[in-house]
């Protein structure tokens, strides 16, 4: 037993050395790990995890992109971090903080209770309750309307997405969608709802609340997101394993990429590879689109929500 | 290296059982959920792996007792299978972690940043070794009181009787409860957790190892830690002690689940030399060597009507209580 300890000081040493890296920092919110782990972009590796209180599900830049919002919803605060060294500043106490989102005017930062049932509407300067919207239930996940008057939430609970008119601050309309709707995205002037009790899309008119049709992606049907060049929408299949890539301007589904382990959250990385947190796997998984083959690195438990900085420099501790 | 096994072998069965399962039963709200449970199954089944792997072998090696028939043991795999594996962690994870969120977002509402011990002591955020020993320093605390109390009231007795009443004490023996006694546990535990901020999620490794050591203290075997460790965590010769036929119903001794300090501070610790015969002789037999329904229903019984006596002094000559008697009327034939 002896004889092992200097190389377990060695290794000691080496992981309190300075880890040198290029610049570019991802992190991700180990939603059942109490911690966000901090991995290098160019080495794709995991540098350190930077504990929290309890539970961080998703994360938001400002819109003057000075500071990134985590929220910890059994913990009951946003820690706010810098976006560029990933430092921890401050912790906001906010009831059940799962989602968030600004307005894309910057005026209103609205949180999702999921576990409260509440919609929150904060002004991100004091970040002073506003307005509580009581919505059962499970209000997961949202998107704006790009002139800010219109927020929709989906509200995992009851199957439906309900509209709020951040001008008036009533609830404008409620549609049942299919059950447990998840992610939603504003796109060319419609609302896509990613259905994860079925198997399809959700298309609803934002004026109406009409649903218009549904488009087939896969089981577990859970998130969606638009490409930086708005060419593709990637719907996550959380039950079938799958991305789909919907063409962004028919809505068409193009390519199928099998991904398994509970794809969520993703971010599009600057050399065109697609991050996903993979909520059953502990790890992210780094796709190219082109070939559909990817990497992955282990993250801590349940990863959910991921940001990206390609400038970020973070030194983690003892490094 | 373990605990990502764990984590893997939890995601894999919730991608793979759990929610295929869900989403054909129209469930799928509830998958974030669900991980916790399958994390908390994952760690039960390991629970009872580990505990089984360790502790037959040790009863094997040095009972204290022998039992021509084992029937009464199978019922105690039941309750451990239901109670680790099955529906409880389910029901006390989802309602734990329900009723956390509701409390701890009204207090929040009102200006108050709910209580963590991370909060109080910002020191132990990220040392998370430190921060569970203090957990669980408090909630064995809480334990001893919870305990002690249902040894005092009549109508928790009769529901704890069912835990008491097994004659083959054997590890598997831990979980045996009332339904009810586990009902009240766990809002005994949830209202302590909300108070000092129990993270649902982060220990499961560590509570592994505290369900070991609450289940080996239950061990048919004739096991000590010796002076100074009977004196720092509860060893079976230990436990053995509480579960005598003379220390049943109020008159008791050593309540304590993990450590032995509290027994100690309050003058409840009995460091006898001894391994006493277990049961409880005011049970009703259907307690002692019934299945599982008529155990439970004997507990409900003696809930609403009442017991033949809950206080064993009655029924048992000699002074009330103390290792003098202990050893004068229930000490185990020997090996």
């Amino acid at each position: 037993m002896r004889s092992l300890l200097p190389v377990a000081a060695l290794m000691a040493v080496m992981a309190a050395a300075p880890q040198a890296h290029a610049a570019g920092d991802v992190l991700v919110m180990n939603s059942a790990g109490a911690s966000l782990s901090v991995i290098d972009m160019a080495s794709k590796t995991e540098l350190c995890r930077i504990p929290v209180l309890r539970e961080p599900h998703h994360v938001m830049l400002t819109p003057d992109k000075r500071d990134l919002l985590v929220g910890d919803s059994a913990g009951n605060e946003l820690v706010d971090l810098d976006p560029n060294s990933f430092a921890v500043r401050r912790h906001l106490p906010v009831s059940d903080p799962y989602q968030l989102g600004f307005s894309p005017n910057g005026k209103f930062l609205v949180v999702n209770g999921i576990a409260r049932a509440q919609v929150d509407i904060y002004d991100p300067a004091t970040y002073k309750l506003i307005k509580r919207f009581p919505l059962p239930t499970m209000p997961s996940h949202m998107d704006f309307a790009p002139d800010s008057g219109m927020v929709y939430v989906s509200l995992q609970g009851t199957g439906k997405l309900a509209a709020i008119d951040l001008r008036t601050m009533t609830v404008s309309w409620e549609t049942a969608v299919g059950p447990a709707p998840a992610g939603v995205l504003w796109h060319n002037g419609l609302v896509l709802v990613a259905v994860m009790g079925a198997d399809y899309v959700a298309v609803v008119d934002p004026a109406t609340g009409k649903l218009d049709r549904r488009i087939h992606t896969g089981k577990g049907a859970h998130q969606l997101f638009l490409s930086p060049d708005g060419k593709i929408i990637y719907v996550n299949d959380r039950v079938e394993g799958t991305v789909v890539a919907l063409n962004a301007a028919t809505l068409i589904p193009e390519h199928t990429y099998k991904l398994p382990g509970g794809p969520d959250d993703i971010v599009f990385a600057p050399d065109g590879h697609v991050w996903f947190t993979l909520r059953f796997d502990h790890k992210v998984a780094v796709m190219d689109p082109a070939s559909g083959t990817y990497d992955t690195i282990e993250v801590g438990r349940s990863p959910h929500g991921i940001f990206m900085n390609p400038r970020a420099v973070v030194k983690c501790p003892g490094g | 290296m373990i605990d990502n096994l764990f984590d893997s072998t939890a995601g894999w069965l919730q991608e793979h059982a759990l929610l295929p399962l869900m989403y054909s039963l129209g469930l799928m709200q509830w998958e974030d959920i669900s991980y916790g449970w399958a994390l908390f199954a994952v760690y039960g089944a390991a629970q009872v792996a580990i505990t089984f792997a360790i502790c037959l072998p040790l009863e094997a090696w040095r009972p204290v007792e022998h039992w021509p028939d084992k029937k009464a043991v199978l019922v105690d795999v039941l309750y451990t299978l239901i109670a680790r594996v099955g529906l409880l962690p389910l029901v006390t994870f989802v309602g734990f972690y329900e009723v956390q969120q509701w409390l701890n977002g009204f207090l929040t509402d009102h200006g108050w940043i709910p209580p963590t011990l991370e909060g109080l002591f910002p020191i132990l955020l990220g040392h998370q070794i430190a921060t569970f020993c203090l957990y669980v320093i408090i909630l064995d605390f809480a334990d001893y009181w919870r305990h002690r109390l249902s040894h005092v009231f009549d109508w928790w007795y009769a529901l704890h009787a069912v835990h008491h009443a097994q004659r083959q004490m054997t590890f598997w023996s831990d979980d045996r409860n009332h339904l009810l006694d586990e009902v009240i546990s766990f809002l005994w535990f949830t209202a302590i957790a909300l108070l000092i901020g129990i993270p649902p999620l982060q220990f499961p490794l560590l509570v592994l190892l505290l369900r070991f050591l609450e289940s080996l203290s239950h061990a048919n075997a004739r096991l000590n830690f010796g002076r100074l460790g009977e004196r720092l965590l509860i060893s079976p010769r230990f436990h053995r002690t509480h579960h005598g036929v003379t220390a049943a119903g109020h008159d008791s001794v050593n309540y304590g689940a993990i450590l032995p300090w509290w027994d100690m501070m309050f003058g409840t610790a009995e460091f006898s030399r001894i391994f006493v015969t277990t049961g409880d002789p005011t049970a009703e037999e259907a307690m002692a060597s019934g299945g599982w329904l008529a155990q439970q229903s004997a507990g409900l019984r003696r809930l609403i009507w009442g017991g033949v006596s809950k206080d064993v002094s009655r029924v048992l000559p000699g002074p009330a209580r103390s290792g003098a008697r202990l050893r004068a009327t229930g000490q185990a034939p020997g090996p």
